[in-house]
């Protein structure tokens, strides 16, 4: 039966494969093929060893691309974790006596297990961890000069001879492993970045508190990419070293980690293959700056240095774009090349998750909440309870406290008192996201969207979070459970888009969109998130009076869900169209609740808060 | 498809063989890490290739050949020097010449094609290895000989030494064989110091070897080494003998303290001694020959009368004199086949530059023996073999100035 299943799970990978499979593919199997008979054309510039270390650069540098460029975490440690890998095959290798392959494969563990240590820097804002990586590729470095009976001293650490894959090492073999590696690698990096974990990484690049307001795990998803970063690169220094031979720390200073962020910027950050390009055009660099650096007497290795800086320089100042995208763009702009997003196909394996049950009426009850930023009370004594299905609406003038009052029910926020109480579990002290998982979501008020992303792609950075089987290893290897969840999360995700009318623009970028509509998009990722309360900020914010219907109709089928809503509105024409209950916040209390006409009538909201206006 | 590509790699990546007419001379030295040194070992070996090339070439088998030198830079580095060596089997050497650095890893890389390595600089214990290492061989005086000599001539003159080394593999090597000679006199031993090798002021280092009692410095390391610790010692008033390993002798040294040549008077090094028992004339010749084509290596100071300052070939001789042996062996070989060539290094001698015997044997790839180490001492910038040495005293000294 398991064969079975496995048969028809290939066979539905094969399908999918030939499906996609263009003149792209073709291009890059040509590329791939070319690329492996170079040794084999005995071409007497080259040099097959050098080639194969820059491959394994390469490997590095690709890896350090999901890093930069879909995560946004510039980091200047990659050669730290290339030298964790280099230093710790080596010592295997040679005192130990292990074979290469588990040898190189302990490298790329001890890279990880560093990652995973040094992990808390992915919580940095990027300058910050551009700084801190540094100081750990620092670290590193000195720390190898410091200890000689591991390092090997300025010598460096003799590496013996070992066989590769059953084959003796020569670097021919070396430049095929590498190359087979930078493949995967590749292959692995664009699985991640076009699924979950990728738009997640995005997400987080993007607008850090939209994500983590959809329940994306910030610390989880970043340091995940991290060690998958650390891993990789350690991998290639622990083979790269066995063709090097020796293991020395001067080949491992910090200017490696410096030299690798420089190929992942010069080639494209954005693009898979574009770090790999990069390390390419560096590579060829180094081969012109050698005469040159002779010809002027300077040093080759501070001549390079100061090519690097030169380069990394000149992208910044053109923007930072890289050379993959900016071929892309040209090719595309003359028709040669066209980005095709994967076409969505949604599957009859589309299993609709069961709701949860909520007990006891209640679908959310806060009792006393409390908010002070030093002296300025925001939020006092706060309490509020919804069913399932209701409407209700929070009002009040600017600063009365209304988006904190969210901030506190979504954990955006921690209560100073009160407790929130989402059906039967207290959920007082739970993170944001684990809010979201536990039912409770929440749109912002002033960023909507990810503004790279289209709508589609924007609701499934909501829908991640009820995903099982997202993660990064099951994504990069397209399992059979990744790829049904994958095509069960568009459906459910176009089905949010279809609940706010917006279906037909799924495969539009949200920053194409009007401002009405990208709020509807937040509402169908939040919506994506299967919540039973739904915090929204500010639906009407920027809507023209003729669209109003359309958002009334919009909360009317979300309630028709069993969904409780929470709207703060200043637009109070939609609040009589869409609220069962109006609660209105004056200087962070709660001044008068009650039905619309109650609270339209009551002198103390007059007093406090329409003046002119009316309910 | 990759991996029957890879099966093919498997027998790929062997040289390509030396261009018809021409066999390849490798010379690995640190250009760029070690100038002195480079020049020394690339002259030394083009001094002889030039010599043979001039002469119609040598005759292997039935043919003629002319030797070509392939210059590498290995920066000091091993990496590099593995990344040369692949370089040279590619480019079809029979030989490589170094000063040393790397060996360690690229010895590996050159017995898989029979290649044999020859050190022409680097003493270290460990490199040189007939049984573990047979294409490994040496023609340089070896750190454990100085380290040793060393030793047997300050121990009885009652000085209680400070053993400095700096922290470069050259000074850790060094280290280990000078703790290992004076293992046996721990009472003359007043100190022990590891010198930071970048360092230019070695005052509070010094100053705590004077504290400790130490009546004499030996310092093993690098020419820079030795100068900061002559600068510091001379600086606080501190007279002290100072002796060293054949760096003592780098012209850097002279350079460096060309504004105090007082401060290198009395600065004693071991090395390899210049001439043989059979008189100075061979090594004068030598030197005729080598200045008549590269000019006389100008240390850039002058003596207290004004003259030019020049460095003795002394370090040449080893790769001029490799480079004979290795034409022996081709020529008894009758091939340019490095397999061929290999063993028929430990079957050849030739006369050295200075009249010495050069040649190997299966179990002593050494072409400098211990009892050639011999000391010379400093004064007016030039140096003269010591007096109160039983070898030393029997040499002529070479004249340095011009």
């Amino acid at each position: 039966m398991a064969a079975g299943r496995t048969r028809t799970e290939l066979g539905r990978a094969l399908a999918d494969a030939r499906a996609a499979w263009g003149s792209p593919a073709w291009v890059a199997v040509a590329a791939i093929a070319l690329a492996a008979a170079v040794p084999f054309l005995s071409l007497p510039w080259v040099r097959v060893d050098a080639l194969a270390q820059t491959v394994y650069l390469a490997v590095t540098a690709t890896a350090l691309g999901l890093l930069v460029g879909t995560a946004g975490l510039p980091s200047l440690g990659a050669g730290a974790f290339v030298a964790v890998g280099a230093f710790t095959s080596a010592l295997l290798v040679a005192r130990e006596d292990w074979p290469l392959e588990p040898a190189a494969l302990a490298g790329a563990l001890a890279a990880l297990a560093a990652a995973l240590v040094f992990g808390g820097v992915v919580r940095l804002r990027p300058a910050f961890v551009a700084a801190s990586t540094w100081a750990l590729a620092w670290l590193v470095w000195l720390g190898l000069l410091a200890f000689p009976s591991i390092s090997g001293g300025s010598q460096g650490l003799i590496v013996p001879d070992r066989n590769l894959l059953g084959l003796d090492a020569t670097p021919t073999v070396h430049f095929e492993v590498a190359l087979a590696l930078l493949v995967l690698t590749a292959l692995g990096i664009a699985a991640v970045r076009r699924g979950a974990p990728g738009l997640e990484l995005t997400a987080l690049r993007q607008a850090p508190p939209l994500a983590v307001s959809l329940g994306v795990r910030l610390g989880r998803r970043r340091l995940g990419a991290f060690a998958a970063s650390a891993f990789v690169a350690g991998l290639a220094g622990g083979l790269s070293v066995q063709l090097a031979a020796v293991a020395d720390p001067a080949s491992y200073d910090p200017f490696l980690s410096f030299k690798l962020l420089v190929a992942v910027l010069l080639g494209g950050a954005a693009a898979t293959l574009g770090p790999a390009a990069g390390v390419a055009v560096l590579g060829l660099i180094a081969l012109a700056s050698g005469p040159l650096a002779r010809a002027l007497q300077l040093p080759l290795e501070r001549f390079d240095a100061a090519v690097a800086a030169i380069l990394l320089v000149f992208v910044l100042a053109l923007g930072g774009g890289g050379i993959v995208p900016w071929a892309t763009r040209r090719l595309a702009h003359l028709g040669w090349f066209q980005r095709v997003r994967p076409s969505l196909q949604v599957t009859d394996c589309y299993k609709e998750e069961e709701r949860r049950e909520v007990p006891g009426g209640l679908v959310l009850h806060a009792q006393g909440l409390r908010k002070a930023y030093g002296g300025v009370v925001a939020v006092d004594a706060l309490s509020l309870e919804l069913v399932p299905g209701e409407a209700a609406a929070l009002v009040g003038p600017n600063g009365s406290g209304k988006t904190t009052a969210l901030r506190l029910l979504s954990g955006a926020v921690a209560a100073d008192a009160g407790q929130v109480v989402l059906g039967d579990r207290d959920v007082t002290t739970a993170t944001p996201s684990e809010r979201v998982r536990l039912g409770i979501a929440r749109t912002l008020q002033t960023v909507t969207t990810f503004p790279e992303l289209t709508a589609l792609e924007d609701v499934l950075v909501g829908r991640s979070v009820r995903r099982r089987y997202g993660g990064g290893i099951r994504t990069a290897l397209a399992t059979p459970n990744a790829r049904r969840e994958t095509a069960a999360s568009e459906g459910a995700a176009l089905e949010a888009l279809a609940l706010v009318g917006l279906r037909d623009v799924a495969d539009v970028e949200t920053q194409a969109l009007t401002t009405s509509e990208r709020r509807l998009v937040a509402l169908a990722a939040a919506l994506a998130t299967e919540p039973d309360v739904l915090l929204v900020d500010e639906l009407a914010a920027g809507v023209g009076a003729d669209e109003l219907e359309r958002l009334a109709e919009v909360v009317a089928r979300i309630r028709s869900g069993g969904i409780a809503l929470l709207l703060v509105e200043h637009n109070l024409r939609l609040v009589r169209l869409v609220s069962d209950r109006v609660l209105v916040l004056a200087a962070g209390h709660v001044v008068a609740e009650g039905s619309v006409e109650e609270v339209a009538g009551s002198d103390a909201v007059r007093q406090a808060y329409l003046g002119a206006q009316t309910l | 498809m990759l991996a029957g590509l890879a099966v093919l790699a498997a027998g790929c990546g062997k040289s390509t063989g030396s261009p018809p007419g021409k066999i390849v001379l490798a010379v690995d030295v640190p250009v760029t890490g070690s100038p002195y040194v480079a020049q020394t070992i690339r002259n030394g070996a083009g001094l002889a290739v030039d010599r043979l090339n001039g002469g119609g070439g040598i005759t292997v088998g039935d043919r003629k050949y002319k030797i070509v030198v392939k210059l590498y830079d290995n920066h000091l580095s091993a990496r590099r020097a593995v990344e040369n060596t692949r370089r040279a089997l590619s480019a079809g050497a029979v030989a490589i010449v170094t000063d040393g650095t790397g060996v360690p890893a690229t010895w590996q890389l050159a017995r898989k094609d029979s290649v044999p390595i020859a050190i022409t600089y680097d003493g270290a214990t460990g490199l040189v290895d007939p049984d573990t290492r047979p294409n490994v061989f040496r023609i340089a005086p070896t750190n454990h000989a100085i380290a040793f000599r060393l030793a047997e001539y300050t121990i009885p003159k009652g000085l209680k030494v400070g053993l400095l080394h700096d922290d470069s593999a050259y000074g850790q090597e060094g280290a280990k064989d000078v703790d290992s000679a004076f293992s046996a006199n721990p009472k003359s031993v007043a100190t022990r110091m590891t010198l930071p090798a970048v360092a230019t002021d070695l005052s509070a280092q010094i100053l705590r070897a004077r504290r400790s009692g130490a009546t004499a410095l030996l310092v093993w390391g690098q020419p820079s080494t030795i100068a900061a610790v002559l600068t510091a010692a001379r600086t606080m008033g501190w007279n002290v003998p100072v002796f060293t390993p054949p760096t003592g002798a780098d012209p850097y040294i002279r350079q460096r303290l060309a504004d105090h040549p007082d401060w290198v008077d009395g600065l004693t090094f071991a090395s390899g001694r210049m001439t043989a028992e059979v008189g100075a004339a061979p090594f004068k010749a030598f030197q005729s020959q080598y200045e008549a084509t590269y000019g006389a290596d100008k240390v850039g100071v002058t003596n207290s009368k004004g003259k030019q300052v020049v460095q003795p070939p002394e370090f040449a001789m080893y790769p001029y004199d490799f480079v004979n042996v290795l034409v022996a062996a081709l020529t008894k070989a009758g091939s340019v086949d490095p397999h061929k060539v290999l063993p028929e290094l430990n079957q050849v001698t030739t006369q050295g530059a200075n009249g010495d015997e050069r040649g190997f044997n299966e179990h002593n790839h050494e072409g400098v023996v211990d009892d050639d180490i011999y000391f010379a001492r400093f004064h007016d910038m030039t140096y003269s073999p010591v007096p109160d040495d039983p070898l030393s005293s029997t040499l002529p000294t070479i004249p340095q100035t011009r």
